[in-house]
C-alpha cells in the first residue's frame, strides 16, 4: 500500500466521520436516506482526494528524508 | 524503468475520474435544507392541527437552521389540537397520535397515544409526553420528528414534520460524538503517518548482486579474483 492509498483510506473514513459529527452538531440534518446517503459520499471522496494528497506530499517528505536502500544517490 | 510512465499514467486517471465522480457529487445539492413542507395525509384537507412542543407551536421549525431547540434528557410535552373542517369532511375520528425521530430515513424512536373508545369529533385535544433519556445518552443533534394523527383504520388524518436540536450534555457528551471524535483522531493520526508507506511503493532501482555463476559460488564472496595463468613458454 503506498503513502497516496494510505491517505486516501483515511480519507475516506475521516470525511464521513466529519459528516456524521456535524450531523452531531446540528449543522446537518441526516433524517432522511437518500439526501444523508448523498452526503456521505460526498465526503467520503472529497476526503479521500484530500487526504490522498495529503499522504502523496508526506510520502515525498518522507522520502527526501529516508531514501530507500539501493536507491542512494552518489 | 518502464513501469514510472504507467504508474504515472495510471496516477492520472485515477485522479481524474476522482475530481470528475467528486464534481458531480458536489453539484447535488446538500440535504441541509430549508423548510420542509408539512407532509400530507389522504384526508389532509379535513383536519386542522395545532402541534405545540412544552407549549411552543412547530409549525415555524420546518428546517434544521429553524430547528426547535430541546435538552434531550427532559420530559416533552406535545399537545395535539386538532379539528375537523366542518363543511368539508364531518367529524372524524381520531384513535392515535404517533410521534417519531428519523436517522438515516429510519424511525429510531416512535411513542404513540392510543385512544381507547374513539368516537367521531368535530376537535379534540390529545397530549403525549415523551422523556428520550435513552437517546440523549447516544445521540445528539438535529432530527426530523413526524406527528400524525390517525383513525382507527390507520389512516393518517393529518402529519407535520419539524425539526428539533437535541442538546448533548456538553454539547458532545453522548455515546456517538464522542466516537466519531475518537475515530477521526485515531485516522488524522494514520494519516500523519501515511509518509512512511511511500517506501513501500518504491521499487528497487537496480539489482543489489549479480546473478551467480558455478564458479563464482565455490569460492568466497570477499576473495580477489585468481591471478592470470602465465603464458606458455615465459620461463
Amino acid at each position: 500500500m503506498s503513502a497516496t492509498s494510505h491517505g486516501a483510506a483515511c480519507g475516506v473514513v475521516l470525511g464521513i466521520v466529519v459528516v456524521i459529527f456535524l450531523q452531531q452538531t446540528s449543522y446537518l440534518s441526516l433524517s432522511d436516506l437518500t439526501p444523508a446517503i448523498e452526503d456521505l459520499a460526498i465526503g467520503a471522496v472529497v476526503g479521500g482526494i484530500l487526504c490522498g494528497l495529503i499522504g502523496w506530499l508526506l510520502g515525498r517528505s518522507y522520502l527526501a528524508r529516508h531514501p530507500p536502500q539501493g536507491t542512494a544517490g552518489p | 524503468m518502464a513501469d514510472a510512465p504507467v504508474r504515472k499514467g495510471a496516477l492520472l486517471t485515477v485522479g481524474v475520474v476522482a475530481v470528475a465522480i467528486a464534481g458531480l457529487l458536489l453539484a447535488t445539492p446538500f440535504s441541509e435544507a430549508g423548510p420542509v413542507s408539512p407532509r400530507a395525509g389522504p384526508a389532509s384537507g379535513t383536519v386542522s392541527n395545532v402541534l405545540t412542543w412544552n407549549g411552543a407551536n412547530v409549525a415555524s421549525n420546518g428546517g434544521v437552521s429553524s430547528a426547535l431547540s430541546i435538552d434531550l434528557a427532559q420530559q416533552a410535552n406535545v399537545r395535539y389540537n386538532w379539528s375537523a373542517a366542518p363543511l368539508t369532511g364531518g367529524p372524524v375520528t381520531v384513535s392515535d397520535a404517533r410521534l417519531q425521530m428519523f436517522y438515516f430515513g429510519f424511525a429510531v424512536a416512535t411513542r404513540d397515544v392510543t385512544i381507547s373508545n374513539p368516537m367521531p369529533s368535530l376537535g379534540g385535544n390529545i397530549v403525549l409526553n415523551w422523556t428520550p433519556i435513552a437517546v440523549s445518552y447516544v445521540l445528539g443533534g438535529a432530527y426530523r420528528l413526524t406527528a400524525s394523527l390517525l383513525t382507527p383504520n390507520g389512516t393518517t388524518v393529518w402529519s407535520e414534520n419539524f425539526y428539533v436540536k437535541g442538546n448533548a450534555p456538553y454539547g458532545i457528551l453522548a455515546v456517538l460524538p464522542i466516537l466519531l471524535l475518537l475515530i477521526a483522531v485515531y485516522e488524522a493520526y494514520l494519516l500523519a503517518r501515511s509518509g512512511r508507506f511511500a517506501t513501500r511503493s518504491v521499487p528497487p532501482s537496480a539489482p543489489t548482486t549479480p546473478p551467480a555463476s558455478p564458479e563464482s559460488a565455490e569460492e568466497p564472496s570477499g576473495a580477489p579474483p585468481p591471478p592470470p595463468p602465465p603464458p606458455e613458454g615465459a620461463t
